[in-house]
């Protein structure tokens, strides 16, 4: 595999959407961080009341948790990074160059696979340096408590790239797989759960149905962080069930994708 | 040895049968030209070989085995059109070649120059003449001095000039022991070059042996004189009987290929009291060999 990799890196070394995305992604992790640490600030400062209601989401050991759900609302953006990285290769047709030139169709999956485990795992790091730098700026004292957060935070970012390789693999062309793309993350997967939980809201075991779609399963991992001490946001399933389901989700993206790809025409 | 050998291959795209059952096998050492029309099913033909298009039913094999990834690393193909990273260099996408191949990335430079591209091997390939595209293409097939090239419509957009260089490093290749694959809708190119053929028309392989026994197997004397009718009753008097047809107010003889004797025509006639005032040797134009070829 470093061998491929390798070669992928010679492939994206050069490509300047790339590195502008990648950049764009990594500093927009610390800045709604921090955009919502200074709001934070500015509203709680002379306002006890308010200070009681929010807590101290930047403080250890929410601080995991927070950090966690704000950086999440930006995993368009290795989304994006995938689309771009993968139709490019067909509108280059050097899918098929690279088949040609001796590549098995496994290896080029694979590689594909590798780049999404590999963003979202740098983005994790970035994610968790970002909680250690919020925390350390806030009252209280290090701690590793609700650390799981980055875990949860890595299989949502796994799975939006996955979701985003296949609808690549499925579309081909870049514009049109971004745009299907933000439609069912932004919109359809939201419309459908809503539409699903008010369907399902008296029927017992199927209740709150709409909350294992595949992208809201991985979203419901972190669960809204603020006012906690008032209200309760998210559902009622327990973490070992969104899990369970969330790696069921990511083992079928991985089989659905290679399979796709080794049988297409292309 | 064969290098490749196809079995009933067909292919459908939908409801079009790309390719129906074709069948043929390429030796060692061979000039293979594959020649059709365009929409033939060539290219579909090579995609499967490649293993980009996966065929409806058939099998082939390469070097005599059922193919794996790494057959692939020994062949140099250029499959239809160019294809590269628009954003990288000659150079860069050169070496993204090389290191899947695994041959080496010492020829580069050598397979650059080759191709006439040397000064412009760190200009981004996006700034590429249609031209040039297709040289950097053609350097891509030779690094790690692969023993088997396939090439579809090699000379595709080139000029003059450089269609010539081609044609010149093909014959080059063969010299060296090399076997070439290579696609093509020009009769002409085929005939230069290649010392095999299959033909290839809406998916249908109608003929496929060596080049001279398919391409070009008459040549034709067409004679005339004053008083045509006279001439027809000459000429039917010949030995051994020739086949003679009409074309305007000429007579056209059929010959296999080198035994037509001019002077024993026009020795002919004038003994027996008929002055031609036309006699030329011609071989059959390819056109309409290619045109009888692929209209039955």
């Amino acid at each position: 595999m470093g061998k491929l990799l390798r070669i992928e890196w010679m492939k994206i070394k050069g490509y300047r959407t790339f590195w502008v995305l990648t950049t764009l992604f990594l500093i927009s992790i610390v800045g709604i961080n921090f955009s919502a640490y200074y709001l934070k600030q500015e509203t709680t400062q002379n306002n006890a009341q308010v200070n009681m209601i929010m807590g101290a989401p930047f403080s250890f050991p929410n601080v995991w948790h927070t950090v966690s759900y704000l950086s999440a609302f930006l995993l368009f953006i290795p989304g994006l990074i995938i689309i771009t990285s993968v139709t490019n290769e067909y509108t280059y047709k050097t899918t098929r160059q690279n088949i040609i030139d001796g590549w098995s169709r496994k290896q080029f999956i694979h590689v594909k696979i590798a780049l999404v485990i590999l963003l979202s795992a740098i983005s994790s790091v970035v994610v968790f340096l970002t909680a250690v730098l919020f925390g350390s700026i806030s009252e209280g004292h290090f701690s590793l408590l609700n650390i799981e957060f980055i875990g949860y935070y890595f299989i949502q970012a796994l799975s939006y790239s996955m979701v985003a390789l296949i609808l690549s693999l499925l579309i081909k062309r870049s514009g049109f797989a971004i745009g299907i793309f933000f439609i069912y993350a932004g919109i359809i997967e939201n419309v459908l759960g809503a539409f699903l939980n008010y369907k399902t809201s008296g029927m017992g075991s199927f209740k709150g149905l709409g909350n294992y779609l595949p992208l809201n399963t991985t979203d419901n991992l972190i669960p809204f962080p603020f006012f906690r001490q008032v209200v309760k946001f998210g559902t009622d399933s327990p973490v070992y069930v969104l899990l369970t389901l969330s790696m069921i989700y990511l083992f079928l993206y991985y089989v659905f994708s290679v399979r796709k790809f080794q049988n297409d025409d292309l | 040895m064969e290098v490749l050998s196809i079995e009933s291959i067909s292919k459908n795209y939908g409801k079009i049968q790309a390719l129906k059952s074709v069948t043929f096998t390429v030796s060692t050492g061979t000039v293979f030209g594959i020649l059709g029309p365009n929409g033939s099913g060539k290219t579909t033909l090579l995609g499967i070989v490649m293993d980009i298009l996966q065929p409806t039913s058939g099998t082939f094999k390469l070097f005599s085995v059922n193919p794996v990834a790494d057959h692939r690393k020994q062949i140099g193909t250029l499959l239809e059109t160019p294809n590269f990273y628009h954003y990288l260099s000659g150079e860069e996408n050169l070496r993204i070649a090389a290191s899947i191949k695994e041959r080496g990335t010492n020829d580069i430079h050598k397979v650059l120059t080759m191709v006439n591209l040397y000064e412009r091997r760190s200009s981004k390939f996006s700034t590429y003449s249609l031209g040039m595209k297709q040289r950097l293409a053609i350097a891509s097939c030779l690094l790690g001095d692969p023993e088997v090239m396939i090439f579809d419509e090699p000379t595709n957009g080139l000029d003059p000039e450089g269609i010539a260089e081609i044609r010149e490093l093909i014959k080059k290749l063969h010299h060296e022991g090399k076997t070439i694959i290579m696609a093509s809708h020009l009769l002409d190119e085929v005939e230069k070059v290649c010392t095999h053929v299959a033909i290839l028309k809406k998916g249908n392989l109608l003929a496929t042996g060596d080049v001279n026994e398919i391409l070009v197997n008459e040549d034709i004397v067409e004679i005339g004189a004053t008083d045509l009718g006279k001439l027809r009753s000459v000429i039917a008097m010949m030995e051994p009987k020739l086949n003679a047809t009409e074309n305007g107010q000429l007579l056209q003889l059929s010959y296999p290929v080198g035994k037509a004797r001019l002077d024993d025509i026009n020795d002919h006639c004038f003994k027996h009291g008929l002055i031609l005032n036309h006699l030329s040797l011609k071989k059959k134009s390819l056109e309409t060999k290619f045109f009888e070829l692929t209209n039955n």
